[in-house]
């Protein structure tokens, strides 16, 4: 197949609320399900529609994300002929730092340059905050039937399948075939309990794309789906709504976050997200088996390789790397990789970051509702003393 | 940078002592370990010693494995000019080069080699399980000024007379080699492992195929013709693991013994790591009927079943009720539910159907061979 996409991921994101797991990464780096990154499922949905190149904007330094990028061969866009990811970081210390406006000239610019030069029909704008496994041909399929201007993702979902303070919208949609879109409205406003959620994906043809970037620009706006709706709306432009219906969690908070992991061990979830036409791929890591030992008891969990463990593990999902010993009992938890628990240390509704050392007999109990969550390198002691390393 | 040394890796073998499972695949392509194919270890071992340029020569059913190796990059080869590079069989005016035996396959590969333009060759079998550093290997070749130094091992005396025996004098050089003898002068068998001055190998390789005497197989002529032109041989000892897999029944047991987590392999040492091809796959998800026990599982299984002391390769599917004890599955085996497997090896993509029986013994290992279908239906109505 042809690449005819120039995708731009917006990794500029709600973060605050996922601190402490925000601190030193983007929501796009966040571990999911074992041996994932949130990045991976827009990632793959680009490789199942053979993108060849893709640029991102990320707010903060991206370390953690080109690591796990690296050259995007993951993803099949390290072609030398047009691939490449093109990644543009420090969006917000460009943006404070720009005296003149509220971005600095060069976030518009990059935009506009990567577009331009992308040898494709179309551009299509994700995010990673929507954790879904979208199809970008059906959308480019409907986009086309349509002959819609800007097409927009959506999926029907519950007021309580989202946080309750959330700050993402809805879409209005009008009468045609009920898939047209007449309006967004926030969340918070929406007086229905069932609405279409706007998951913040689109696609619109390069022309469109480049005349709402000039405008956005002289706006001086963020350069979003949501600004782009409206540019849409304003200018009595078809806007297409396109229903996703697989599964999806919108990760904003700590909650959601634990809910998304925690929906993993449900076997219909797992299925709806992973074991599909199109699967979803990861940058592979050097491994060896995980080792169950004689003691181990494990019931409904998921793990990742190189894992050695000899305690018990129940409704949790466990990271590569990580050891567990003899009579540690962990439940209806998250441990990222390389952590290690000791003997007698009890977990449960806990979430531990990246190589967290829980020490012997450590009890650490949250609820579903307000799981504990440990930060990265912590070290926790039986005393209840925590040391940053 | 010049190329000092070269590594080829002989992968030609049909191993057909493996049965069924080498029907479709090389042996160095056999699955191993969970997440390892055999030829990894040798490919592992060149990454760590510092050798990027190595051949793999390949000829019995080859897809499996040239689409494992690929260009190297798994084992991080593709460096400096450096990388694996798959050798077949191929015809030119000189006829076709179909390989006759270990040296005959090298001779045919010799531009390759002189491509490279290389001091040292080292000749490995890619069918051994062990870690070993060649570089150490080549320091003592070097320290030698041997032009040839053979990887042995100490085996139990009894056990001698099933190997190539080098005996050797008093500084470790090799005076006699001994094939498979009634009465072994010594108990350091040959690992198949070879350490040549590429100059001094690639002379006799071309003279006596122009002179038409045969030089095809390194321990049947050409270790003899060195030490007749008492050549410079001298003996590497190796101590630690190492197995060769080439039985059903070694192939099992080294499994089984790999599933010790005190094993010599040290399979976790970040030091010296083994590296393979991942395949893109899910977590592995143990439902709440899994029973796991004293076992490896792999990254793409789904356990329903209890598994005791045995091996899950990715993508395994055991379905509820099912057990398996003593056992080395192979990636994408599907197996159903009910089905008791003891003491067998199950074949990559084989499916055991639901309530079906596969049960060997340590001596004779069951079998399930490379997508073989096991119960289903039975065919009497």
């Amino acid at each position: 197949m042809r690449n005819r996409i120039a995708p731009i991921l917006n990794l500029v994101e709600y973060e605050d609320k996922l601190k402490p797991l925000t601190n030193r990464r983007p929501v796009a780096s966040l571990p999911f399900a074992c041996r994932y990154r949130l990045v991976d499922f827009p990632f793959s949905s680009l490789y199942n529609a053979e993108a060849e190149s893709a640029a991102l904007f990320i707010s903060g330094s991206g370390h953690s994300l080109y690591d796990h990028i690296r050259s995007g061969s993951t993803w099949g866009l390290d072609s030398l002929a047009g691939g490449g990811v093109f990644t543009h970081s420090q969006v917000k210390l460009k943006a404070d730092r720009s005296t003149e406006s509220k971005h600095d000239r060069f976030y518009y610019e990059d935009h506009y340059n990567y577009v331009t030069r992308a040898k494709a029909d179309y551009v299509v704008m994700m995010g990673s905050a929507f954790l879904s496994n979208i199809q970008i041909e059906s959308l480019m399929h409907y986009h086309e039937d349509k002959d819609s201007q800007v097409t927009v993702v959506y999926k029907k979902v519950n007021r309580d399948e989202l946080s309750s303070d959330t700050v993402y919208s809805a879409l209005d949609l009008g009468d045609e075939e009920g898939c047209d879109i007449s309006g967004v409205t926030a969340i918070s406003d929406v007086k229905e309990d069932r609405f279409n959620l706007n998951m913040e994906t689109m696609i619109l043809s390069k022309k469109t794309f480049l005349d709402y970037l000039y405008r956005a620009k002289l706006a001086e706006l963020d350069i979003n789906v949501n600004n782009f709706i409206q540019f849409s709306l304003d200018s009595g432009c078809s806007v297409y709504g396109y229903e996703y219906a697989g599964y999806l969690k919108v990760v904003e908070d700590i909650k959601s976050y634990y809910d998304a992991n925690m929906d993993m061990l449900h076997e219909d979830n797992f299925n709806s997200l992973f074991y599909r036409a199109d699967p979803v791929r990861t940058r592979s890591k050097n491994s060896a088996p995980t080792y169950y030992g004689q003691t181990a008891m494990i019931e409904n969990a998921q793990f990742a390789n190189d894992c050695e463990v000899y305690g018990t593990v129940k409704d949790s999902l466990i990271f590569r790397k990580v050891k567990i010993a003899e009579n540690a009992h962990i439940e209806d938890s998250i441990i990222m990789q390389d952590s290690c628990i000791e003997e007698g240390a009890y977990l449960k509704h806990v979430i531990l970051d990246k190589h967290v050392y829980v020490k012997k007999g450590v009890r650490l109990e949250g609820t579903a509702e307000n799981p504990i969550v440990i930060a990265k390198d912590g070290v926790i002691y039986a005393e209840g003393e925590v040391k940053e390393e | 940078m010049k190329t000092e040394t070269v590594a080829m890796i002989l992968a030609g073998g049909q191993g057909s002592r493996l049965g069924k499972l080498t029907k479709q695949i090389a042996k160095p392509a056999v699955p191993f370990g969970g997440n390892y194919r055999i030829i990894d270890f040798a490919l592992s071992n060149c990454a760590n010693s510092g050798i990027n340029d190595v051949g793999v020569v390949t000829q019995y059913q080859p897809l499996v494995l040239n689409d494992h190796v690929g260009n190297g990059s798994s084992w991080g080869l593709n460096r400096h000019n450096g990388g694996a590079t798959i050798l077949q069989p191929y015809s030119s005016v000189d006829g076709e080069k179909f390989f006759k035996g270990t040296a005959h396959a090298v001779f045919q590969n010799m531009d390759f080699i002189d491509q490279k333009n290389p001091d040292y060759v080292v000749i490995l079998s890619g069918d051994h399980i062990y870690k070993m550093d060649y570089e150490k290997m080549l320091d003592y070749h070097k320290q030698q000024a041997a032009s040839l130094t053979v990887g042995v091992m100490p085996v139990p005396w009894e056990d001698a007379s099933r190997f190539g025996v080098m005996a050797t004098d008093r500084t470790d050089r090799i005076i006699e080699f001994q094939e498979k003898p009634d009465n072994p002068k010594s108990n350091l068998a040959s690992m198949g492992i070879y350490i040549f001055s590429w100059p001094r190998l690639k002379q006799y390789l071309v003279d006596n195929q122009s002179k038409n005497r045969q030089m095809e197989d390194f321990g049947h002529h050409v270790i003899p013709a060195y030490l007749r032109n008492s050549e410079a041989i001298y003996a590497y000892s190796f101590e630690g693991y190492w197995k060769d897999v080439g039985t059903l029944e070694s192939l099992w047991s080294a499994n089984m013994e790999f599933l010790d987590p005190e094993h010599d392999l040290n399979i976790r040492n970040r030091d010296w790591r083994v590296y393979s091809k991942s395949p893109n796959t899910t977590p592995q998800f143990l439902t709440s009927s899994a029973k796991v026990k004293d076992s490896m599982i792999t990254d793409g299984c789904y356990v329903a079943g209890e598994i005791n002391h045995s091996i899950l390769s990715h993508n395994v599917k055991v379905g509820k009720n099912s057990v398996i004890t003593d056992s080395f599955i192979m990636p994408n085996a599907v197996i159903g539910e009910n089905v008791r497997i003891e003491k067998a090896i199950v074949g990559e993509g084989a499916h055991i159907f639901d309530d079906a029986e596969l049960i060997g013994t340590e001596d004779d290992i069951a079998v399930a061979g490379y997508g073989e279908e096991i119960g289903g239906y039975s065919d009497e109505k």
